[in-house]
């Protein structure tokens, strides 16, 4: 088992078409800033490396960054927290990005021994954890899969808009599990995927952090 | 296939003349004198050929010494010898077999894979169709063939069953023959080291004999190929599915592993294939027997009933089963008024009550009020049995209506309750093919199965 490098999966998420947030990965402060003075606040700040996998724990996780002189701060924090906790890891760079509003998600896929690529979608949260409320297909999946996969949900309602909130972008969810379909079914040796969360509005579905084992 | 289930000739390789043996069950199933004989059980339509080197003759049947001794071709083959023979018995079968099904055990479920393999190739190299091995056989009730070492063969019907266990083969064949269930043909797959459930969905699903398809599973070897033929099938699939408990699942690695257990997974394929998951034996013939007999509808439904009791029971499945029970409109009541035939303490509403003292012409003047509304897409008729009740009239008045209503095309499900006084009314139902259960579930969750999506 290993995972897909940060790039690697950059690379497949645009080829795939599936939207992420506004984000570069950072070597340096330098870099980090540069991308800040153009981008959106609040941030949120990531360490990416396949040697740190439980990252907020490990102190590699920022969120609610609210300008620059923070965002100095949290990256000299951050980088000399995880040199001190994990010298020997491997990092691949601090991921920077805009922080996205909205519902949490998790959309995901696994291959089964009987079926081959399943596709699955549930609310994040409580909805997941607890409730276990998730949906299945076995790919390849269409966007009326995909939208049966939403009507399967028992929290389905918080999709189309409960107590006064907009219902979330369903055409962007489902192009989001419609396009996970396609990796399975055309890269064998991706064995798992979570886009976990990913956030959607009314106006659009994004994936925020994700992980590809293969 | 043809070969497999409309064989013009059949040899028993491994046929035996010794009681309460399989070869020797074999014989007599083909020849219509199983040990546990039922109307059903005539000769098979075909000939029948026996190989034994050891016996002379079985059941007044010559036993020919080798395959090499018969010169005509035959369709299928039956092999009940020890599992080591097989390959080399198939071998021997090239250009004068189509089809073997292969009884014996001792392949791949004891461990025994090379062996399988090897069974395998013989019948790809000798382009024979391999049914088994370690199966019952199969049964085609419409042409007496029983090629298995069943109980028996079965009542004619329309419901083909495809197991993937033998020994629940066994039993409902007897059921059938206790219910007067007919089944159009039944198959054990054994190892499924040949064919598997896509091929006979595939083949099924142009059989003229056959209306349902029922099937047990344990496993699926190649789940793509199942849900393809299953989508493709142009009849209703029922499945009642072993194994659907997810215990033990793994440890993973992602949420989506963790989250995705093999039962889940078997459901929305089978959701997806477009198959109907059942929870039990019951379930899945009820529902068999219903979409065989009966058309789909809209979710428009009404009952009548003669007791408030029940009417209630059926409202609550209804619920359960997602089944929409229609709001009478004031016009109808005004129909049913006019009949003259309502007692003054009828419900009306949805379930329409016709009360205790109902009789047939009661329930014949209800029938023909609502199946006449456009908004009524299908009725369950229920009736308990009280002094006033006279079964058998109710029956023959609902066989009449479904003869005038036929036009229609709304299902009419009937849940005559009770058993010894309402015996006669019953088969009279069944006789003429009008599904009836005695539990307002088992009405209810049949009729749901009807309702187009």
């Amino acid at each position: 088992m290993g995972l897909l490098s940060f790039s690697e999966v950059s690379v497949l998420l645009q080829k795939y078409r599936i939207p992420y947030c506004n984000q570069q990965l950072c070597a340096t402060l330098d870099d980090a800033l540069t991308f800040a003075k153009k981008a959106k606040f609040p941030l949120a700040m990531k360490v990416i490396s396949q040697d740190i996998i439980h990252k907020s724990d490990a102190g590699g996780v920022v969120i609610g960054i609210a300008n620059i002189g923070d965002l100095r701060n949290a990256y000299e924090t951050m980088t000399l927290t995880l040199q001190k906790k994990f010298p020997a890891a491997k990092v691949e760079g601090i991921l920077v990005q805009e922080m996205a509003e909205g519902t949490e998600l998790i959309v995901g896929a696994k291959r089964d021994p009987t079926f081959g690529p399943v596709v699955l979608l549930g609310l994040g949260g409580i909805f997941v954890e607890v409730l276990k409320d998730v949906s299945f297909r076995v790919a390849p999946l269409t966007k009326t899969d995909a939208k049966a996969m939403i009507d399967e949900l028992k929290a389905k309602k918080i999709f189309y808009g409960v107590r006064g909130k907009k219902p979330l972008n369903i055409d962007a969810v489902a192009a989001i599990l419609a396009s996970i379909s396609d990796i399975m079914v055309k890269n064998n040796t991706i064995q798992e995927i979570d886009l976990n969360p990913v956030i959607a509005d009314d106006k659009k579905a994004i994936a925020v952090d994700f992980r590809f084992i293969t | 296939m043809k070969a497999l289930f409309e064989p013009k000739s059949v040899v028993i390789i491994g046929a035996s003349a010794k009681e309460n043996t399989v070869g020797n069950g074999l014989v007599k199933n083909l020849t219509g004198n199983p040990k546990y004989k039922t109307a059903a059980d005539i000769p098979f339509d075909g000939k029948l050929f026996l190989v034994n080197p050891n016996t002379e003759s079985i059941e007044g049947i010559r036993c020919y010494k080798s395959l090499s001794e018969i010169k005509e071709k035959i369709d299928l083959a039956v092999i009940a010898t020890p599992a080591k023979t097989v390959p080399e018995i198939l071998k021997q079968c090239k250009g004068k077999v189509n089809a073997a099904v292969v009884i014996s055990a001792g392949f791949s479920e004891v461990g025994e894979k090379n062996l399988e393999q090897e069974l395998v190739n013989t019948a790809k190299e000798t382009n024979i169709l391999l049914l088994g091995p370690n199966c019952l056989g199969l049964l085609n009730a419409h042409n007496h063939l029983n090629a298995s070492f069943a109980p028996s063969l079965t009542p004619q019907g329309d419901v083909a069953f495809i197991s993937q266990s033998g020994a629940l083969v066994d039993s409902i064949i007897d059921w059938a023959n206790a219910e007067n269930f007919g089944f159009s043909k039944i198959v054990s797959l054994g190892n499924m080291a040949g064919l598997q459930f896509h091929d006979f969905l595939e083949y099924l699903s142009n059989d003229k004999q056959t209306k349902v398809l029922t099937l047990y599973i344990e496993g699926l070897k190649d789940g793509r190929k199942f849900i393809d033929a299953a989508k493709k099938c142009k009849k209703p699939i029922i499945a009642l599915k072993a194994g659907l408990s997810n215990a033990g699942a793994k440890a993973a690695s992602s949420h989506t592993g963790s989250l995705a257990g093999s039962a889940e997974i078997y459901k929305t394929a089978m959701k997806q294939a477009g198959v109907i998951l059942a929870e039990s034996m019951e379930e899945m013939f009820d529902i068999a027997k219903t979409l065989a007999k009966e058309p789909t509808c809209n979710n428009n439904i009404a009952i009548i009933t003669n007791a408030g009791g029940p009417g209630v029971l059926a409202t609550d499945y209804c619920e359960k089963y997602g089944l929409h029970l229609v709001e009478l409109k004031d016009s109808t009541l005004q129909k049913l008024e006019n009949t003259g035939k309502m007692s003054k303490s009828y419900s009306k509403h949805n379930p329409l009550d016709l009360v205790g003292d109902a009789v047939a012409e009661t329930y014949k003047a209800a029938i023909d009020v609502l199946i006449n509304e456009s908004y009524v897409s299908g009725i369950i008729i229920m009736q308990t049995i009280q002094v006033m009740t006279n079964p058998y009239e109710n029956a023959k008045v609902i066989f009449d209506a479904k003869q005038r209503h036929k036009g229609k095309q709304k299902p009419i499900i009937c849940c005559f309750m009770g058993g010894e006084h309402s015996k006669d009314a019953v088969a009279l139902l069944e006789k003429n093919g009008i599904v009836n259960f005695n539990d307002p579930l088992r009405a209810v969750r049949a009729m749901s199965a009807l309702i187009k999506e």
